[in-house]
């Protein structure tokens, strides 16, 4: 794919002319932590945009699957259909793609696709950004991915010390490609790939240690070795911090609200750790425990997934235990398998 | 709306048409939606309960019956005690249907070994409409049924004009025979010491309590059926019926899209508590 250099004197227009376009959003550094924030033009600087850092405290999840969204209403029909003005996030990283390969299986690709699912993510762009300095959170190498983007965004951005440097992953992201633009020479390309060798190397450093290859089969063996589960889960004090900010996680509630003439059907997100989670109609439950519900959170991430999809329901950004209270670290348990 | 993109969460309307008491606690409804529902035996369909939310029914009408459906209900808990202050005339919601049906194709040839408990005789009697349907396909439609005691007994008239159908075995036994009762006294199993069918080359289907599903499930693989050829109608939470939400999780599998029915093959190596 074709790659550019645009020059530091020209970022700051074309981030311009890409926000009027979108609904823009970047990672901004705010007390020392990057988060997602949205594009207003009054007070922005492009010094503000947080691209040689990890990804942001937040996953990309909320702007794809939306935390809290009316699905259905009665007795008018609720139809998905409909134009936004589209959506375009601005330096998201490796982890976070992860997220949407996961959704894309759970809700595109089955018998009955969610279209308001599919409308999203047919309306947003991805620009993605280099990882350059990892940090002792990530662990994406652990899970075959990179700390750069060369697939399934529509241009990468790699940051160099004179300019941008991007690259055309899809044909979408051509068109946001302008005259500003011109073609990478061997320099800059050089420049990005020992960046992106540095960040491979740090996260080599950090996890030396690879996972069993068979990562599912061997939870399988150690399923039925409860003291293994309760010890690993031992720390934890059921705050759902792990399963909220992960950008894998799927599961959903549908509930209504109204009356018999007229209510409507909204969709959040639920978590499995939750005791009523798989509560079925007149409350039994097949999960009662915290470590069978603990078990099924590796079961689903780390088996099932691997097995149904070929790839593990895990990102390797690190939110789960940056924001455990207990500070469950998932490295370690799946190191020790 | 010509054109618009079909929505997975949005029901249609079901206008209940009749409410019948087949027991103290279990009512059959019979519901015709505004748009069919061309569910086959073996599939559920999400019931709303407008304004309250939505449960996990499978209807116990024949599926060559498209118009009108039936889904006959025990009263367990809050959204089946909202359900049964529903009277003919008033609407719900239906969605569906969902899951994978009975492979009848896989059953032609065969000898069906059914067993039911309770309520569970209601995805059961969709089966057996199917099967009887069509009954030159298969061998013996042999029906072993079983309810805490008479008064819980489901279908009871029809009960008694299946067992004279040519090609039909019907055997029935209650927990306890707390008013005149002239057949078995004792759970399902009890129905089972003898199998008159060859089970290497049948089928068997069982749909009840849990408990019973496990006792059943145990005298069936006993006997020989293989453990592929034991179909068990598994209940989970199966809230969005699409396979997207999770809650309906069984081992690898989805309940709502890889079931409800399961084959004991499928099953016997899942470590979850219901059988």
């Amino acid at each position: 794919m074709d790659t550019y250099f645009l020059a530091n004197a020209r970022c700051g227009a074309w981030f311009s002319r890409l926000a009027g376009r979108f609904n823009l959003f970047y990672p901004a550094l705010l007390e020392e932590r990057v988060h997602w924030q949205k594009y207003v033009p009054a007070g922005f600087r492009l010094e503000q945009l947080a691209l040689r850092q990890i990804r942001a405290a937040e996953s990309i999840k909320p702007f794809l699957f939306s935390p809290r969204e009316r699905v259905a209403s009665f007795p008018e029909p609720l139809s998905p259909d409909g134009k936004d003005m589209p959506t375009l996030l601005f330096g998201l990283k490796g982890c976070d793609l992860r997220g949407i390969a996961v959704h894309k299986k759970m809700f595109l690709e089955g018998e009955f696709a969610d279209p308001f699912y599919a409308r999203r993510l047919a309306n947003t762009y991805f620009i993605g950004a280099d990882c350059p300095v990892p940090e002792p959170s990530c662990f994406c190498n652990l899970l075959g991915l990179q700390p750069f983007l060369t697939q399934e965004v529509d241009l990468s951005l790699s940051v160099l010390d004179d300019g941008w440097l991007v690259e055309v992953i899809s044909e979408r992201g051509r068109e946001l490609i302008d005259g500003d633009f011109v073609p990478a020479n061997g320099s800059q390309l050089s420049q990005r790939q020992a960046q992106r060798e540095r960040a491979l190397a740090v996260l080599k450093q950090q996890n030396p240690k690879e996972w069993n290859p068979n990562l599912a089969g061997a939870i399988a063996e150690r399923t039925s070795d409860r003291k293994f589960w309760v010890d690993a889960g031992a720390d934890c004090v059921e705050c759902f911090g792990c399963l909220m900010t992960c950008p894998t996680c799927f599961c959903f509630l549908l509930y209504d609200q109204g009356n018999a003439e007229r209510f409507e059907r909204t969709k959040v997100w639920d978590f499995c750790y939750i005791p009523m989670y798989a509560r079925v109609g007149g409350g039994a439950n097949p999960r009662p425990t915290f470590v069978q519900r603990f078990i099924n959170r590796f079961h689903c991430k780390f088996m099932h997934a691997k097995n149904q999809n070929g790839f593990y329901a895990c990102s390797g950004c690190g939110r789960c235990f940056t924001t455990c209270m207990g500070r469950i670290d998932i490295r370690k348990i799946l190191g020790q398998l | 709306m010509s054109g618009a993109v079909k929505n997975p969460y949005q029901p249609v309307r079901a206008q209940i048409l009749n409410v019948i008491e087949e027991t103290p606690n279990i009512r059959t409804f019979v519901l015709k939606p505004e748009t069919e529902i061309p569910f086959l035996a073996g599939q559920f369909v999400e019931l709303t309960i407008p304004g309250f939310g939505e449960a996990p029914f499978t209807p116990s009408s024949s599926q060559f019956q498209r118009e009108t459906l039936e889904m006959t209900i025990m009263r367990v808990g809050r959204a089946t005690s909202a359900l049964f202050t529903k009277k003919p005339g008033e609407w719900l919601g239906i969605r569906g249907p969902y899951g994978k049906p009975y492979p009848l194709r896989e059953f032609e040839g065969r000898d069906i070994y059914i067993v039911g408990g309770g309520v569970g005789l209601a995805p059961l009697r969709a089966l057996f409409l199917a099967l009887v349907h069509e009954i030159k396909k298969y061998g013996r439609i042999y029906l072993r049924y079983g309810a805490r005691t008479p008064r819980d007994i489901v279908y009871k008239q029809q009960l008694k004009e299946w067992e004279k159908i040519k090609g039909v075995d019907i055997d029935l036994s209650v927990d306890s025979a707390t008013e005149p009762w002239e057949r078995k006294v004792g759970v399902v199993t009890c129905l089972m010491d003898e199998i008159p069918c060859d089970v290497k080359k049948s089928v068997a289907v069982v749909c009840g309590p849990p408990i019973m599903m496990k006792f059943v499930t145990k005298k069936l693989v006993e006997a020989g059926f293989p453990g592929k050829n034991i179909y068990l109608s598994m209940e989970m939470n199966m809230s969005c019926g699409l396979g997207q939400c999770g809650h309906c999780r069984l081992g690898p599998y989805f309940t709502c899209k890889d079931g409800p029915v399961l084959t004991w093959e499928q099953i016997k190596d899942i470590e979850e508590p219901f059988l």
